[in-house]
């Protein structure tokens, strides 16, 4: 069966107490739109609608939902739900926050605040030469505020990503879309399963759930780095699992940021979730540091056991490279 | 609160089923019932299912979040359940009053709050050891404590069977109650029937619960019990917690742990008789269930928006 696409509500309707005024994005689990409220000021609002369970035909308001796809439709509402009450606890400048929630068309909305902008995926994409040191520090350690935030509520993101971080024109992210933010939802509910976007998800979103953590997130938050310098999403975790082919940043990008970001960024993209920096806060610290004359920080005391490790990397990476030249120079 | 929990009943080598078991959790209490209906009287399950039931409805009922007042709250529901089971006999003209026995504990505060009659047990483990556990209200533990026979003779007494406390019956119950007994993380507090406790001893059950999946330890036990319960093996059952640590963010995290941070105020969620394996078992939302949760999240939202 071909994957149902749900059709969005249509430009001007009147959806409670707001106004619809586009489509911003369709995910497998809802819709978000741009509407205006009352008093004309803008709100993004997300329409639950998982496509796999309630398919909304062109043309109608309300989605069908088939008999024997109510329970489940119903159980993730309560994901739904759960997603709702985390964020409404959340009072952050990075953090995006939650205005209101209501029932409509057999469904439900969330609504939430909208600031012009656009995600950092964009920005990335559109402006390659904006990607300096500074600007990478100061997103970061914006965001981190926000994190810290989201952790400091016992609440892991799960779904970190520059598609997820929302930049004001003024500069300042946003954590948005906090739908894989939950820990109840699990393997046993297999209409809805756990969201992870490769490449940025950790090693530990993929086979051992168990473990995730704060540092799960700083793992995304690294991947996020890494993109933003690459301009693409590095290796997925899996795949580095099997064979790591993720150039270092140290490696990779040597002398065009300092040392002490690169490696923050190698840092936080180990695969072993004990080595990486354990809270948004230990990461923070190293990004907010002052950078020495060599372009390298104080060594921070909780980072001593990683070092080694990447310089183990560093090692056989570079031993590898050495060995293909080696075998190339050497006849036969 | 942070928990895993485990839950189990097996029919032995008996036809039926007169072992009851129940848990209900909100966002800052959870209840565990076990109820063993006694076999040889008339309806020993309905007495047991009375008993459980009237635990966990109560708590359905009480728990807002937390309840006000554990023992008396454990106290008083057992009385009620007692009455209950009364007055099914007196409704339906029986010639006996069915009996049961019921342990049930209430954790909220990190303590835990137990009362018991008759011979179910509850153990609290910790470190590998028993931490505290019931004196069963039978023949053979009084027996034990006027020194007149050695624990090890009590299995294989012909009393064993007689228990001198329960609800249901004629007298009323002596229903004794825990004192308050701060948890730890790591601490399993298990609660069983005869038919399991009796096939193994303290350190046994002890050392087995220790290990740190409960998921894994819980129905090893119940495995073994079903190998070794002998040709007339009674029902046996268990409902074990394995309590965390509420402030570490993950730590010994698996799958099966249960946050209910999250949970709605003023919901509770009950397992009442899953004999099956996993109680993440779906739930469906109700209207009313929806109203509350949207009312609930605007309400958050106003009091966070300055």
């Amino acid at each position: 069966m071909a994957q149902q696409v749900n059709h969005a509500l249509p430009v001007g309707f009147q959806l409670d107490e707001y106004r619809i005024e586009r489509q911003l994005s369709l995910g497998g689990f809802s819709i978000v739109y741009l509407a205006s409220n009352r008093e004309g000021q803008s709100v993004a609002i997300k329409e639950y609608l998982p496509n796999s369970l309630a398919l909304r035909a062109e043309g109608k308001i309300e989605p069908s939902i088939a008999e024997e796809h109510v329970p489940a439709f119903r159980y993730g509402m309560k994901c739904f739900f759960e997603e709702g009450r985390a964020l409404a606890r959340l009072s952050h400048p990075n953090v995006i926050r939650v205005l209101n929630f209501f029932r409509a068309n057999n469904t439900v909305y969330m609504v939430m605040e909208y600031e012009n902008g656009r995600s950092l995926q964009e920005f990335i994409q559109k402006n390659r030469p904006a990607i300096t040191e500074n600007f990478m520090r100061n997103v970061f350690t914006k965001l981190l505020n926000g994190l810290r935030e989201v952790h400091s509520h016992k609440l892991l993101h799960l779904d970190l990503k520059p598609a997820n971080i929302y930049m004001r024109n003024d500069y300042t992210p946003v954590l948005i879309d906090f739908g894989a933010a939950r820990q109840t939802l699990t393997d046993d509910t297999p209409m809805l399963k756990p969201m992870y976007t490769p490449g940025f998800a950790s090693p530990e979103h993929y086979h051992q759930r168990e473990l995730l953590g704060p540092w799960s997130d700083i793992y995304s938050v690294g991947a996020s780095m890494y993109a933003c310098l690459a301009g693409a999403a590095p290796q997925a975790a899996d795949g580095r699992r099997e064979k790591d082919r993720l150039v270092p940043a140290m490696i990779r990008w040597e002398r065009q940021y300092s040392d002490q970001l690169l490696e923050a960024i190698d840092w936080c993209l180990c695969l072993n979730h004990l080595y990486r920096p354990q809270s948004a806060y230990a990461l923070q610290k190293v990004l907010t540091e002052p950078v020495g004359p060599n372009g390298t920080g104080p060594a921070a005391g909780g980072r001593k056991a990683w070092p080694g490790q990447m310089v183990e990397k560093s090692k056989t990476w570079l031993g590898q490279v050495a060995s293909k030249f080696k075998r190339r120079a050497e006849p036969e | 609160m942070k928990f895993t929990i485990y839950q189990e009943s097996r029919l032995g080598k008996r036809k039926n089923n007169e072992d009851r078991l129940a848990h209900c959790y909100s966002r800052e209490a959870l209840l565990l019932v076990i109820a063993d209906g006694m076999g040889g009287h008339y309806y020993g399950e309905i007495a047991a299912q009375v008993a459980v039931q009237c635990m966990t409805e109560s708590f359905q009922r009480e728990a807002d979040p937390k309840i006000s007042d554990p023992f008396s709250f454990i106290n008083r529901t057992m009385i009620n359940a007692h009455n209950a089971i009364l007055d099914f006999t007196h409704t339906h003209k029986l010639l006996d009053s069915p009996r049961t026995t019921c342990v049930a504990c209430l954790i909220q505060d990190n303590i835990a709050h137990w009362a018991h009659v008759g011979d179910s047990r509850l153990y609290v483990i910790r470190k590998g050891r028993v931490h505290a556990r019931t004196r069963d209200h039978s023949r053979t533990q009084l027996l034990i404590d006027q020194g007149m026979i050695s624990p090890a003779q009590a299995p294989t007494h012909p009393d064993r069977n007689k228990i001198y406390s329960c609800l249901g019956g004629p007298q009323d119950p002596k229903i004794e109650l825990s004192r308050k007994t701060p948890l730890e993380a790591g601490d399993v507090v298990a609660l069983c029937t005869d038919g399991l406790w009796g096939l193994y001893s303290d350190e046994q059950l002890a050392s087995t619960l220790k290990n740190e999946n409960l998921m894994q330890a819980a129905p090893q036990l119940m495995e073994w019990a079903d190998a070794h319960g002998g040709p007339s093996a009674d029902n046996f059952s268990i409902v074990a917690v394995r309590w965390e640590d509420d402030y570490s963010e993950s730590g010994s995290d698996n799958l099966s742990v249960i946050h209910t941070q999250t949970m709605q105020l003023g919901s509770v969620t009950t397992y009442l008789d899953q004999f099956g394996r996993n109680p993440k078992y779906k739930t469906e939302l109700s209207d009313e269930e929806i109203e509350r949760a949207i009312s609930e999240i605007r309400a958050t939202i106003q009091k966070y928006s300055k």
